[in-house]
């Protein structure tokens, strides 16, 4: 595992991550329902008693005019398909640099992820502003969610105690409750005046205070949406980790070392616990992604501005170049967790390698 | 005495997973004084209490729909639609994970490579077809310059892992939307297709872990002794590594049948999902979110998901 | 590995801590609002505040706090009156299709660095939204909506006169003169570059010229100063600022301290108050949580609140005593459309038969929980203009009547469901019907799916489509459909259906596709009608001509929900979107009493 093979899957990941943006870049904007002129235009299907009336041939030149501006009406690719079959056969056409797709991948390259089609601001700007929110939120759900499960983890498949059954059924009930239902029965239960008012409804805390006090309210704002993601991810994580333990406990080393005189909780946290990570391992790469994507349902019920409802709203409205910076954003994570997931295989287990 | 009551506990699962197949299989031909899609709109939201009266046993839903009927018909949806969509998405992530673990690499001549695209340059039309055709005629030259002179050219191999890895990541990174966009042209999917589209989107969380599992198995000192004995390498796969790689899956199985019904619904809000008329628990669930007071509309098939997870976790236990 | 085994065995430690920490600073209370602020609940971002592109409900809103226009809604009387205008304007006919409008602006009218508000502004506003495609601007929908108005005429003698030639006679037509923003001319084009063109040549630039460079170098200057601002907003002559904007969670706006209204001498008119010194609003898609934070008195208003939350509310006690519900009938009326164009459904008959299997009665009780009415026409029973049309009874629920109605109209039974034959030689159709509905929306779903278990009583197949959104618009206007259910939005003063049901609008706003040269003519007199009594007794044959030929089926009119911390003055529910009078809400200094309980 030297730097030669760690360049080799840097160089992959740069290339799948191409692959992926060209991917949802093309299927993005292959749309049989239309394009941003739609929604960037006032719907004559919503148009209401006494509105100015538009007749079909002016809505479609404001449409046409509509994708001019946004730079929609060039060719999506290099190729396009002819309709009918041209004089040499060739049922494609070559278009040349002047396609968006060059376009895209042009100011890719030289760092520019674009503007906003609806608003017009630069794309960057808006998902930073989008992680500054969603980073503390799903940070501190993740690393709260890995110290619980590893914890409850060892404790499950440790010595019997009367209060592993019990566990076990509410983690199973945790999983069978959707991330909504959770999240609205953690604010219905301690956000209701009519119930405990322990915690703020919604949002998060006020752009006026400073210092500790701000850190203090942004803590109480977040405490229910960081709660209501670590219930959510804890049962899998757990459960997937005392599986693992349990059948590490009945391999044969495991037996030596209790011939040895070992305490099972040494036995479990020396010998079984490195051999037994690796589900749980991929599970958490498998959550990083998740750490730039933001939590939609958690976001919308307690109302923070977050990276999950900046990537909605804009794939509802069809804005392709936040829609777009979000994917190689969240792509590069993925990818670059899975990374990060064979290097830690490596760190729990050295005897797995790669061959090329 | 543990063996006692595990056992069981397994025949209490095994009687609770056969109920529910039961029910479903059998809701069409229950008694039901209401039909799960049909609203009743004299009783919208009503509490089992209030409901009972009516025949409405365990309430209505924020449309009025009869929760008993929707939690009936629902588990025909999870036999039908669910359970094998997850099991089959379990199988190809086994099947992609172990593969991308054992590091296969798909190795061919450059000439077959070369024809390959040749000739797909020219079945697509793109321009000037007449290019591929000449580029498929250089490559067939090759291998029979190659054949005539006896010598092996270059071989030309693709790494499945990197290949497996990234299309796992393209299925998990494209947006929702982007998918329907690509997908639904047409009106809503059909059950297969609905189906099919959960298997195709969730594939790639097995196949991690299988994966995962194969590096570690793949090093196990056994699997080397048959690597030196000369075995093939799908044979040591199949016996020898499947069998411990596939050990993950045990637990993660049961757990991700949540996730699949909480997908169902997700979907039906793209207009993608199963249709409006077909009951399932995910819709039942989801239809709580219009009145989170309503907590008879969630707490039933929030109870049937619990025990059936439950029960598929103690069987999967040996 | 030591190091990973103390990071285990403290990992628990830790997050106990830092729980406990978080559940002990949760004893403080919540912060108190700014004195006098009023805090309202939007369901999303406005997205942009460019007054040529306001793209969704919120914006609209947030636009008329800043900026001002020639006249403005008064809610109170559903009227426009006068705002920057000193009056409603005068009005003359010019030839049979022209009309010439003069408003006069008010001498007191200043934009916030003390100058004027002038005719040169008005008509920059106006050729601003007509500037020609090629430039970058986004106006294409702002120069679609004010194509109407064909000149503006300045006077050098009255620098505050506005003359408007616009096509169109019908006085509510003309009411839209007074509706668009009014920027600046000397903040966003100092040069004066725009001066230099008619209304006209920019509303009928040739496609295939270029804009000029006089034009090019207006846009960039326009482009570059509104990059500067935030949000694109625009500097306005509204009463008010935008102080604060945080995407996804919340917008301030600040009381300018000297508003040029505030010098108006004494009797100032209602559209021209500003009570409120802060305006916040808050962000809060989930309707749950903004239910929770009303009552917790984070929020003072929420608009629009759903009727079963609604209902929840008033029911309960606790919030009886710190809250005041508001209703009233909007002018929303529910309906469900016919695709005239299918061949099963191009006679009325067909269309009257199937009308009868919606039960309105059965769906405003579902879905408004009783609130609002159930209505036969496109004018709701609460209007006044309706009282012409008090002998037309709502339709009734009735299967069996239908599936009479349909054996009348040609179509016979038969066990895998209805058919008919034009003719001996031609083809049977089979009556199979999709619906199509905005998917999410409780109210369209329950309206779908009840349709379709009446239909599946009387045999006739109906397939759901629910359609995301952002898909729906653009499989109407194609007519992909056989039904579908449309919230049809009216006002008190307008009786212009042309957009509905002309067949000009097929393709864009009739998605029901309708229209014979009878019905067109009378959408064209009624639109035109100069006089109450004319209007009325057309309003009675076109609601007659609707039942009659049923294109859309009217099923009931939805309320306007309000609830409100009871600190909050000055509040009504209007029809009108978004309900409530923003101009006189304040936050009193008691509580108002709580009345004795609902009903």
């Amino acid at each position: 595992m030297g730097l030669h093979f760690l360049g080799r899957r840097l160089l992959n990941t740069l290339v799948a991550l191409w692959g992926l943006g060209s991917l949802v870049f093309l299927l993005g904007r292959h749309d049989p329902a239309g394009g941003p002129e739609q929604q960037l235009l006032s719907d004559g299907t919503e148009s209401g008693i006494g509105t100015e009336s538009r007749d079909p041939a002016a809505m479609a030149a404001a449409r046409q005019a509509v994708r001019h501006r946004l730079g929609l009406d060039q060719p999506l690719f290099y190729l396009s398909q002819q309709a009918p079959a041209a004089a040499n056969g060739a049922r494609w056409r070559w278009n040349g640099t002047a396609n968006q797709y060059h376009h895209w991948l042009a100011r890719l390259l030289r760092g520019e992820l674009g503007h906003s089609l609806r608003t017009g601001q630069p794309v960057a700007g808006q998902l930073g502003a989008a992680l500054c929110c969603t980073l503390p939120l799903t940070g501190t759900a993740l690393a709260l969610a890995l110290g619980a499960a590893l914890w409850l983890g060892q404790g499950l498949a440790g010595p019997r105690r009367w209060w592993q059954g019990p566990v076990r059924a509410l983690l199973l009930a945790l999983q069978s409750a959707p991330l909504f239902v959770l999240a609205l029965g953690l604010l219905l239960l301690l956000a209701n005046p009519q119930a405990l008012n322990w915690f703020p409804g919604y949002g998060l805390a006020d752009e006026e205070l400073a210092g500790w006090n701000r850190l203090g309210e942004l803590a109480r704002h977040l405490a229910l949406p960081v709660v209501s993601l670590v219930l959510a991810a804890l049962p899998d994580l757990a459960l997937q980790l005392e599986a693992a333990l349990r059948h590490e406990l009945g391999t044969d080393y495991a037996a030596a070392a209790r011939a040895k005189g070992l305490g099972e909780a040494q036995l479990i946290r020396h010998h079984a616990l490195p051999n037994a990570l690796l589900p749980t391992l991929t599970q958490v790469t498998g959550l990083v992604p998740a750490l730039l994507a933001g939590a939609l349902v958690v976001e919308v019920v307690y109302a923070l501005p977050g990276m999950g409802r900046l990537l909605a709203a804009a794939a509802a409205l069809r804005d392709y170049p936040v829609v777009l910076g979000g994917v190689l954003l969240t792509g590069a994570a993925r990818l670059g967790a899975l990374l990060l997931a064979d290097v830690l295989y490596h760190r729990a287990d050295p005897r797995i390698r790669w061959t090329r | 005495m543990d063996q006692v009551a595990h056992r069981r506990r397994q025949y209490a699962a095994l009687a609770w997973l056969l109920l529910v197949a039961g029910a479903g299989l059998a809701a069409p031909y229950l008694p039901l004084p209401f039909a799960p899609a049909e609203p009743d709109l004299l009783a919208v939201g009503v509490s089992p209490a209030q409901g009972a009266g009516a025949g409405h046993w365990l309430g209505t839903d924020p449309l009025g729909r009869d929760v008993l009927a929707g939690l009936l018909f629902g588990a025909r949806t999870l036999v039908l639609v669910t359970v094998p969509a997850a099991l089959l998405a379990a199988l190809l992530g086994a099947v992609l994970g172990s593969l991308a673990g054992y590091g296969r690499r798909l190795a061919a001549p450059a000439p077959a490579w070369l024809l390959g695209a040749g000739l797909g340059w020219w079945g697509l039309a793109l321009p000037r077809p007449a290019l591929g055709l000449a580029a498929a005629a250089g490559a067939g030259a090759w291998a029979l310059g190659q054949w005539l002179r006896h010598r092996s050219g270059p071989v030309w191999a693709l790494s499945l892992d990197a290949l497996i890895q990234g299309a796992g990541a393209l299925v998990g990174t494209v947006p929702r939307l982007v998918l329907v966009a690509a997908v639904a042209t047409g009106g809503p999917l059909s059950l297969t297709g609905l189906g099919l589209l959960l298997v195709l989107t969730n594939w790639p969380g097995p196949a991690r872990l299988v994966r995962a599992e194969t590096l570690r198995v793949r090093a196990l000192p056994f699997v080397e002794a048959a690597r030196a004995l000369g075995l093939p390498a799908a044979c040591i796969l199949r016996r020898h590594v499947l069998p411990l790689a596939l050990r993950p899956l045990r637990a993660d199985l049961p757990l991700r049948l949540a996730a699949f019904v909480g997908l169902e619904s997700t979907l039906s809000f793209l207009g993608l999902g199963l249709p409006p008329d077909t009951a399932s628990w995910g819709r039942l669930l989801d239809a709580a979110r219009l009145d989170p007071a309503a907590w008879w509309t969630a707490a039933p098939p929030m109870l049937a998901l619990l025990l059936t997870t439950g029960a598929l976790l103690i069987l999967s236990k040996k | 590995m030591p190091s990973r085994n103390l990071a285990l065995r403290l990992t628990p430690r830790v997050a106990t801590w830092a729980l406990l920490a978080v559940a002990c600073s949760c004893s403080t209370p919540p912060a108190p609002p700014v004195a006098g602020a009023v805090r309202i609940r939007w369901a999303q971002d406005p997205e942009n505040l460019d007054p040529m592109v306001l793209p969704n409900p919120q914006a609209i809103e947030a636009a008329n706090l800043l900026h001002g226009s020639l006249l403005q809604l008064d809610y109170a009387q559903q009227l426009f009156q006068p705002a920057l205008a000193t009056g409603l304007p005068a009005r003359q006919a010019l030839g049979d299709s022209l009309a010439v409008l003069t408003y006069e602006l008010r001498p007191e009218a200043r934009w916030d660095d003390g100058k004027p508000v002038t005719a040169r502004d008005v008509a920059f506003s106006l050729k601003l939204m007509a500037c020609p495609p090629g430039l970058g601007l986004p106006n294409e929908d702002a120069r679609l909506a004010y194509r109407f108005v064909r000149e503006v005429r300045q006077e050098a003698a009255f620098p505050r006169r506005v003359v408007l030639v616009c096509a169109g006679q019908a006085p509510t037509h003309l009411q839209a003169t007074g509706t668009f923003p009014i920027l600046p001319e000397h903040r966003l084009d100092a040069a004066g570059r725009l001066r230099r063109f008619s209304l006209a040549a920019l509303q009928n630039w040739p496609a295939t010229h270029l804009p000029d460079t006089g034009l090019t170098a207006f846009a960039q200057q326009y482009h570059a100063f509104r990059a500067r601002q935030r949000g694109n907003n625009l500097p306005g002559c509204g009463p008010y600022a935008l102080a604060g904007w945080t995407k996804d969670a919340r917008l301030t706006f600040r009381r300018k301290p000297a508003w040029w209204a505030d010098r108006l001498p004494a009797s100032v008119p209602a559209v021209l108050r500003a009570p409120c010194p802060l305006l916040t609003f808050e962000i809060v898609p989930d309707e749950a949580t903004a239910g929770l934070a009303l009552q917790r008195g984070e929020l003072d208003l929420f608009p629009q609140v759903p009727a079963r939350l609604f209902a929840r509310l008033r029911q309960s006690a606790a919030a009886r005593q710190e809250l005041a519900f508001h209703a009233a009938p909007s002018f929303e009326v529910v309906t469900v459309a016919f695709n005239t164009q299918r061949p099963g459904l191009a006679d009325a008959p067909t269309r009257r038969a199937l009308g009868l299997l919606l039960d309105a009665g059965g769906l405003l009780q579902a879905t408004q929980l009783g609130e609002g009415q159930r209505t036969a026409g496109l004018i709701g029973p609460a209007d006044p203009r309706a009282g012409c049309c008090d002998s037309l009874p709502p339709l009734a629920f009735d299967p069996p009547q239908a599936a009479l109605l349909l054996g009348q109209a040609g179509w016979q039974r038969h066990p895998d469901g209805w058919h008919r034959r034009a003719g001996t030689a031609a083809p049977a159709t089979a009556l199979r019907l999709r619906l199509r509905y905005r998917t999410g929306d409780a109210m369209q779903e329950t309206i779908a799916l009840q349709f379709r278990a009446a239909a599946a009583r009387i045999g006739v197949p109906v397939a759901l489509l629910p359609t995301e959104a952002g898909a729906l618009g653009a499989a109407l206007r194609a007519g992909d459909f056989d039904l579908c259910v449309r919230t049809v939005k009216g006002n008190p003063f307008s009786c212009n259906f042309m957009p509905l049901l002309h067949s000009r609008a097929v393709g864009e706003g009739n998605v029901s596709r309708f229209g014979t040269a009878a019905s067109d003519e009378l959408l064209e007199q009624l639109a035109a009608a100069a006089t109450p009594a004319q209007q009325a007794r057309l309003l009675r044959r076109f609601q007659i001509m609707v039942r009659e030929q049923a294109p859309l089926v009217p099923l009931f009119v939805v309320p306007t929900r309000l609830a409100a911390s009871r600190r909050l003055a000055g509040l009504r529910a209007y029809g009108l979107k978004p309900g409530y009078a923003i101009t006189a809400l304040h936050r009193a200094a008691a509580p108002e009493p709580a009345a004795a309980p609902a009903p």
